[in-house]
């Protein structure tokens, strides 16, 4: 009860906000020209780093084309999230294809498509029942991966999981893994590798840590040479760490694309066109990038949208 | 003289436990074990009982459970030795009268110890130096440095002057007053912060899972990231058990080991 009052307050409060901010760019980007002009939106996001870098993007660029853009980005989890898009809350935000397929739509880990457009397709048509248009397919990926210091990967001759996989087999002690606890339960995580890639790693070169304590381990590779990763994470480039091809796709994709609600895609198609070319921009370096100078430049997350829009020429 | 230097020193160390306690029964010595063991004995039941999916089964195997509780009293153990070694001493000498121009920085620094979260010193540790044993070893030991020197110095300054001078009367050394007189009364004291330094261990041993040191942490740690709320459950249980078993060890020590006439 406190709690939504709360949330109401707060939501109150961002409404304002948004309406001083709106009202004070008016003159270039409210009212005028461009595809979007006299529409209003809702964008959303989920809490972490590079879903508010995400949520800024699409909102500044929806105001470069003339739109009024409602910040309601931050939501805790993904559940939260999608309950504000079916419920009309908010209008837009960025998913991804695994959680949409695995965690949305609940079917099995199993069942996940292997190519990453088929699964698009695959989420598509079964969240069209549910009012969620699937849009904007990009080529950033947030899924689990492998990686390892580049001076790892070179002395020990690993670019991709098949050849951990041998290394695993031939010198366990070189294949050291440090892996989060999540990681190691999961079905479809530590074990499923395993066993997709035919090997088996002795317990005690598995060292179990936090997530995010991983990407400083590994260029001391001490005590593991290997770690799990987030492949979009801005750590990687950040500490100079190399991730693993997983040449069998053993991983579902965890590819970015909008999802909208039905009915305001229908009120406004131009949206797809005019977020387009961020979609095409959007690579799993790029997310890497945005995220570090996030998470290890400690900018924050509209100014680090703004840059990238206007370096890639998206607004102005 | 004595009397003005005392008050600063004591009432900087605050929360000292003090209350003197007399031997129990033999019922009161028997209620914490027994209560421990039914505690064990229905977790293990629930476990075998219950239908375990297969990150349970591996997370709740009784060999697991025991590998995990071994690196947990290995880590409470060796932390514990650890400030002993170093708070003990370091006690004595600060209460001695020519240390007492450092005693206030000394403490300071011991405070920066406990002042700064475990978890904090653990994440901080695993970025600039190292994960696993050794780091969670050294952050429980900063952590609990403070409460074991401060008992040892309270328990060193309480000790009646008079007494300490008729030792020096009757012909003792400075050494043997320290050996013979203020160590055995300050023991009690001693003790206490001993058992309170052990306590402390157990729980915070639990935060070595997040830096590679394992524990019953393990558990707590799988079961919230995974979505086991059973095994954080189990985790919980087993942790609270050897904190109160471990306490409940210290606390016989400090029954038997507190000299005769006392």
């Amino acid at each position: 009860m406190s709690y939504s009052m709360k949330l109401a307050r707060l939501t109150a409060l961002a409404a304002g906000l948004t309406l001083v901010a709106s009202a004070c760019g008016s003159g270039d980007s409210g009212g005028g020209s461009g595809d979007l002009a006299g529409k209003s939106f809702t964008v959303g996001s989920k809490e972490f780093t590079e879903q508010v870098i995400l949520g800024q993007i699409t909102i500044l660029a929806l105001e470069d084309a003339g739109a009024t853009v409602k910040d309601e980005t931050g939501t805790e989890g993904t559940a939260l999230t999608r309950k504000g898009l079916e419920s009309g809350e908010i209008d837009m935000y960025w998913e991804y294809t695994g959680t949409g397929f695995i965690e949305i739509l609940g079917n099995s880990p199993e069942d996940v498509p292997k190519d990453p457009q088929e699964l698009f397709d695959a989420v598509a048509e079964q969240d069209a029942k549910n009012g969620v248009k699937w849009i904007l397919k990009t080529e950033a990926n947030d899924t689990y991966a492998f990686a390892a210091s580049q001076e790892t990967s070179d002395s020990l001759g690993v670019t991709t999981i098949s050849d951990y996989a041998e290394l695993a087999n031939s010198k366990p002690e070189d294949a050291s893994l440090c892996a989060a606890a999540e990681f190691l339960d999961r079905d479809d995580g530590f074990p499923g590798v395993e066993e997709a890639y035919g090997f088996k790693l002795p317990d005690d070169q598995i060292t179990e840590v936090d997530l995010n304590i991983i990407y400083t381990a590994l260029p001391k590779a001490d005590p593991c040479n290997f770690g799990e990763v987030f492949e979009s994470a801005g750590q990687i480039p950040a500490n100079d760490l190399v991730v693993l091809e997983d040449d069998k796709q053993f991983f579902p994709g965890y590819e970015l694309a909008l999802t909208v609600n039905d009915s305001v895609l229908k009120d406004s198609p131009e949206l797809e066109d005019v977020l387009q070319p961020i979609a095409d921009k959007l690579t799993t370096e790029e997310l890497q990038k945005l995220n570090a100078s996030v998470d290890v430049d400690g900018l924050p997350e509209e100014a680090v949208a703004k840059k990238w829009l206007e370096d890639n020429g998206l607004i102005g | 003289m004595s009397t003005t230097s005392k008050p600063p020193l004591v009432a900087s160390a605050a929360a000292v436990v003090t209350a003197p306690r007399r031997r129990r029964s033999l019922g009161g010595y028997l209620f914490m074990p027994v209560l421990l063991a039914l505690v064990l004995v229905f977790t293990f039941v629930s476990i075998s009982r219950k239908d375990l999916d297969s990150t349970e089964s591996k997370r709740l195997a009784f060999d697991y459970i025991v590998a995990r509780t071994v690196e947990h009293l290995e880590l409470t153990v060796i932390s514990t030795l650890i400030v002993l070694v170093i708070a003990i001493p370091v006690g004595i000498l600060l209460t001695r009268s020519f240390a007492r121009p450092v005693t206030p920085f000394a403490i300071a620094f011991f405070n920066i110890g406990q002042a700064v979260p475990t978890i904090g010193l653990l994440l901080i540790f695993a970025i600039v130096w190292s994960i696993g044993f050794v780091p969670t070893v050294v952050a429980l030991a900063a952590y609990t440095t403070l409460p074991v020197l401060r008992n040892t110095m309270v328990g060193l300054t309480q000790v009646d002057a008079s007494v300490i001078e008729s030792a020096r009367g009757m012909g003792m050394t400075k050494l043997a007053v320290l050996t013979r007189i203020e160590l055995p009364l300050a023991v009690p004291v001693i003790m206490a912060g001993l058992r309170t330094a052990l306590t402390i261990n157990v729980g915070t041993a639990t935060l070595g899972a997040f830096i590679g040191a394992g524990t019953l942490g393990s558990l707590i740690v799988s079961g919230y990231s995974g979505n086991h709320p059973f095994i954080t459950i189990i985790g919980g249980i087993l942790v609270a058990v050897l904190a109160l078993l471990v306490d409940y060890l210290a606390g016989l020590a400090e029954d038997f080991l507190r000299p005769r006439g006392l």
